[in-house]
């Protein structure tokens, strides 16, 4: 089978995206929006945050968070991205650097409008390392260039062979951390930390997480009734809008479509062949390609990555130090940036529950942290669980890295392979 | 001499690991550098060749060369070293790896308390693997040699601005100090200093210049830089002046000094705030009478790499002649030696000036 032969033969509107992801526009308009005026309103205040930071506890502020990975997304999916990371090239970023990165600085320098990818200046800044050492780098760049002030919330990393005893040690760390930012967060906007407000506001993310961890377990379902090609937009609410009411009314709905679907039989692809599972940051420039997967009658019915997103930061007995630890843990332990081990493991789990006949490995270029470990992890999925492996050497938002040729030769032998072996 | 079985073997991006709990538990503590000569085959088995190739150089070392060690400890230092201590712990032989953790912030109170119980937790696993004690006094003791270590550095580091040392001699001192027997040591280099005092003056054809950015851990690149006329007189290295540049400070409680004495030596730019790098660089370049600045990073060293713009952008505003190269990990570099020539250049012709 052709990809480029058969899309235009097929002509049909992609795979068939949810009634209830056709929202999604309308949330992100409204978010768009609400940052306008937190920046223009004197008496609001705005930050810029990076994934692994709670975006939930900015919101507890009332304190707006741009998300510049997200609008570096947005800047991909409008394929913009390719001459904003030039642009950045052209300051003196070598290629070799986080393509979110490159788009960011090129985006703001450029002053583009929310829908292509721009953010405004923020108040403050504040990141985390648990991703990578990168979201560091580009927020002590952005914040000394905006003269921004910046919280940098360090997370130990939690390396293989570590046990309940180190756990214990990173969490008083990062606990002890909290208390720093409220003291940051004071500094900045004057405003003390309210436990009813955080309590309320956590609550809520909570609620947002359920919902969407409800919406992966009806993945585990032969037919998927939802796929990557809608979780990749359908992600946005959990990254930006934890702790807002907007983005839980918009998961009930979507899990009320999605609960129907699944109770009809009715798969996201018709005629279901191959359930994927796909390890990676996807081709933001190139989201068509988890469309395209359906015409091979292949759909992606589990990712780490959005997953990763739904982390549960619960409140314990209405107790904060106690909720804290708890919610310190996800900072330290989540699938995405699982040490080898416990994602060795993990894999193995996801795969029996979702019922995964393939797996996809993005070898993304611009985030080595996230491939690190992926050679062995090939070679366990291949040798251990005997689960053929598409390892795709590429990029999340730089357009250069991916060759059109290359990815269809490997996905059709990809789909070849699987096809040989027949569902199990 | 210390014999091999007490060989601890050190995996460290930057200068993150306490030699001297090492030492006060009777160890010798080896760094690990890798060796350009060597393909890394075996360690590409595991990291693809767009991974830092001098950790994949450090990787297969340690695949080679393992059971010639006692053990094996990676500090926590750039993203390296942590996810690839994952692939260490699965696929390098050895009866002992540690992951020494230490804050990547050094700006909350917090974080000194973070380093003290981890500093603690590793003496504990040390004590309990190898039956030993790590004491007060044997910290104390291991601080003092290691403190002679860095103080004759600092005088042998000085000379560099009005002798004729090659920038080989003085790689391959700092070689010494990061992977020999401290004691054994001590001598040698005294006996060094003996000699480089009777070296020719500092040729005056050459520039004396400040090499910062990635740690160079071959010394081919240093003789590059002496082919080129470029003289490192000063640097932020790992392998160089941030091993040696502060003492170890004389405290009551070993491990406060030891925590102290990170906060003192010259910034890596994987630690944050990392403007205190800069501020050592301008210092640098203006007690020593410098000509220029030579940044460079090694390819995909993401953390140099970020930090690049932003010195090379506050060098031009100082007026500060600066050069930032990205380094292929190779022995021979011809279109490097190109552009070290042009850096010459305008060095030569500021001199003029």
């Amino acid at each position: 089978m052709n990809l480029t032969q058969q899309t235009p033969q097929v002509k049909k509107k992609l795979v068939k995206t949810l009634k209830t992801s056709q929202k999604l526009k309308k949330i992100m308009a409204w978010y768009f929006i609400k940052g306008k005026i937190y920046s223009t309103l004197p008496w609001k205040h705005t930050a810029w945050s990076t994934s692994g930071f709670p975006t939930e506890f900015l919101w507890a502020y009332d304190v707006y968070p741009f998300l510049p990975e997200n609008c570096a997304t947005i800047a991909a999916a409008r394929r913009k991205s390719q001459e904003l990371i030039e642009y950045a090239e052209a300051c003196g970023f070598c290629r070799d650097l986080c393509s979110y990165f490159k788009t960011n600085i090129g985006a703001y320098d450029a002053k583009l409008p929310a829908q292509f990818g721009g953010l405004e200046k923020p108040d403050l800044m504040t990141c985390t390392n648990t991703v990578c050492d990168t979201h560091v780098k580009w927020f002590q760049i952005q914040s000394r260039k905006m003269n921004v002030p910046l919280f940098v919330w360090d997370i130990p990393a939690y390396v293989s062979g570590s046990d309940e005893k180190v756990m214990n040690r990173y969490l008083d760390y990062i606990t002890d951390q909290f208390w720093e930012f409220t003291d940051f967060i004071y500094d900045v906007t004057g405003k003390k930390f309210n436990r009813n407000s955080f309590i309320k506001t956590i609550k809520k993310a909570d609620e947002l997480a359920v919902l969407w961890r409800e919406l992966f377990e009806y993945r585990k379902q032969i037919p998927a009734p939802l796929g990557y090609a809608d979780t990749l937009g359908d992600v946005f609410p959990m990254f930006a809008l934890p702790g807002v009411n907007k983005g839980i009314k918009f998961y009930r709905e979507l899990v009320e479509e999605v609960k129907e679907a699944a109770k009809l039989g009715k798969g996201v692809v018709e005629n279901e062949k191959f359930r994927l599972l796909f390890e990676g940051i996807p081709f933001w420039y190139k989201i068509k390609f988890f469309h395209q997967l359906a015409d091979f009658g292949a759909v992606v019915t589990y990712e780490p990555y959005t997953w990763s997103f739904g982390v549960r930061r619960e409140i314990i007995d209405n107790d904060i130090d106690k909720s804290l630890r708890e919610m310190a843990k996800s900072l330290i332990h989540t699938p995405y940036w699982y040490n080898l081990e416990t994602r060795i493991e993990y894999f193995k789990k996801v795969i029996d529950e979702y019922k995964i006949d393939g797996v996809i490995l993005h070898n993304n270029l611009s985030c080595r942290p996230s491939t690190t470990t992926m050679a062995d992890l090939k070679q366990v999925l291949q040798d251990e669980l005997d689960i053929p492996v598409l390892l795709l050497t590429c990029d999340m938002n730089d357009p250069r890295a991916f060759s059109e040729a290359s990815m269809q030769t490997r996905l059709e032998s990809f789909i070849e392979l699987l096809e040989s072996r027949g569902r199990k | 001499m210390c014999h091999m079985e007490s060989i601890i073997a050190y995996f460290d991006s930057s200068h993150d690991l306490p030699e001297e709990i090492l030492m006060a538990a009777g160890k010798h503590p080896f760094k690990i550098l890798g060796d350009i000569h060597t393909p890394s085959d075996p360690a590409d088995k595991y990291l693809f060749e767009t991974f830092c190739p001098a950790a994949r150089s450090i990787l297969t070392e340690a695949l080679r060369s393992s059971k010639n060690w006692n053990g094996i400890t990676v500090a926590h230092g750039c993203d390296a070293t942590h996810r690839q201590f994952d692939i260490w712990k699965r696929h390098v032989k050895t009866p002992f790896i540690y992951f020494v953790n230490n804050p990547l912030s050094r700006t909350s109170k917090s974080s000194r308390k973070f380093y003290k119980i981890e500093l603690e937790a590793f003496i504990q696993a040390l004590e309990q693997h190898y039956n030993v004690e790590i004491s007060k006094e044997n910290l104390q003791h291991a601080i003092q040699t290691s403190n002679q270590v860095k103080l004759i550095l600092q005088k042998l580091g000085k000379l560099r601005e009005i002798q004729d040392i090659p920038n080989r001699e003085y790689f391959e001192v700092c070689k010494m100090a990061v992977q020999e027997n401290k004691l054994s040591l001590i001598p040698k280099l005294h006996q060094k200093f003996s000699e480089w005092q009777r070296y020719p003056e500092f040729p005056s054809d050459f520039s004396k210049i400040l090499l910062t950015g990635s740690d160079v851990t071959y010394p081919e690149f240093m003789v590059l830089l002496d082919k080129a006329k470029l003289r490192v007189v000063r640097d932020d290295l790992s392998i160089g002046e941030r091993y040696y540049a502060a003492l170890i400070p004389d405290m009551e409680d070993p491990l406060d000094a030891l925590i102290e004495y990170q906060y003192l030596i010259p910034r890596p730019s994987t630690k944050h705030p990392a403007d205190s790098r800069l501020e050592y660089l301008v210092e640098a370049y203006k007690s020593s009478h410098l000509e220029g600045i030579l940044s460079q990073n090694l390819k995909f060293c993401e953390p140099y790499a970020y930090d690049s713009v932003w010195l090379s952008d506050t060098f031009k505003t100082k007026n500060i002649p600066a050069i930032h190269l990205e380094r292929d990990y190779i022995a021979e570099d011809q279109q490097m030696f190109t552009r070290l020539e042009a850096f010459k250049e305008l060095l030569d012709s500021q001199r003029r000036a």
